[in-house]
């Protein structure tokens, strides 16, 4: 849908410490995504659909390719998320900032992975543990760094888990990852089978 | 009304022509005409594009986490003409185009595995 030429385009103005700014439809698709992020977190209302409904709620997040707005609500029994189609979206305007509250829990609502893995001596233990496992059961298995490496196409990332497998060959990742799953606790410490790579 | 309606029709199968955000395929140029090319201050100016990458990047993530969350929970869907239908949410197609849901309630019943198109919605909601 494209902005139609009666689209306003209004001031955009600022008052004392709080920023107050209305960006209009046009103005609110061309200001780009630096805009958008420094408005996440945000109370905003969007105006959307042929009958201008409104809706009010935190800024979690504007899609860049579908310009959907993402709007989080806090009730009784938890946060509610509405996500607004960019194509419907028809105003946007931003109305105070967060209290440390609301942000705090903004934050914690869809966090980022932790990037902090586990201490290199944990690591390198699991790390020995799953290389011997995916050993005992024939797969080429090298270590590689902090990484392991299977036949050149999959890594394992830390911490070593299923999920942590990335692979541009499916099967080899579905049957990795199969393997992964019925490791055992304790790996026991047993021979490898000739003809398997060792990495040490 | 909770009886399951037969499957109306099949929807399309994915365009094996088309690659990820690749604005250059025919899919992308036919259905999503709307979405925003790198802004003409950025062409020129390399420290700008960078900044400009780093807000794209930070704020899709963001969206995908939340499409994340929303798998296999109960989304109500808000389209046009006053529709509201709930479903079980499964996918979203990476234009955001259209949605894969599960036991979809429509006036007529429960369809099963249903696909919507995202021209047709105006909003969803879901609990977090």
């Amino acid at each position: 849908m494209f902005p139609s030429d009666a689209c306003r385009v209004g001031p955009v103005f600022r008052r004392g410490q709080t920023d107050y700014w209305t960006v209009m439809q046009s103005g609110w698709l061309h200001s780009g995504p630096q805009l958008w992020l420094r408005c996440v977190h945000r109370q905003v209302r969007v105006t959307a659909g042929k009958q201008r409904e409104e809706h009010r709620g935190w800024l979690l997040t504007v899609d860049p390719v579908s310009h959907s707005v993402a709007l989080v609500s806090f009730g009784e029994d938890g946060a509610s998320v509405q996500v607004v189609l960019g194509h419907a979206v028809e105003d946007v305007e931003v109305l105070q900032e967060p209290d440390p509250d609301t942000e705090e829990r903004l934050r914690s609502l869809f966090p980022p992975p932790e990037t902090g893995g586990p201490d290199p001596d944990e690591r390198h233990w699991r790390r020995s543990g799953v290389r011997r496992w995916l050993q005992q059961n024939r797969v080429p298995v090298e270590e590689d760094g902090n990484e392991l490496r299977v036949a050149h196409v999959l890594t394992i990332r830390a911490p070593y888990r299923p999920d942590d497998c990335s692979s541009a060959n499916q099967i080899i990742l579905d049957r990795v990852q199969r393997l992964l799953r019925v490791q055992p606790d304790q790996v026991p410490d047993g021979p490898v089978p000739p003809g398997t790579s060792d990495g040490l | 009304m909770a009886t399951p309606v037969p499957v109306l029709r099949l929807p399309k199968g994915p365009d094996p022509n088309s690659r990820g955000f690749d604005p250059n395929s025919p899919r992308f140029i036919a259905l999503c005409r709307t979405s925003i090319p790198t802004s003409a201050a950025a062409e020129s100016d390399p420290q700008q594009l960078q900044e400009e990458q780093h807000a794209r990047s930070v704020l899709r993530e963001r969206f995908l986490r939340c499409l994340l969350a929303m798998s296999n929970k109960k989304v109500r869907f808000h389209m046009h003409e006053k529709v509201n239908v709930e479903a079980t949410f499964g996918a979203s197609d990476i234009d955001v185009l259209n949605f894969q849901v599960s036991d979809l309630h429509t006036p007529i019943g429960v369809q099963k595995e249903a696909l919507i198109r995202s021209q047709d919605v105006i909003s969803f909601t879901f609990d977090a």
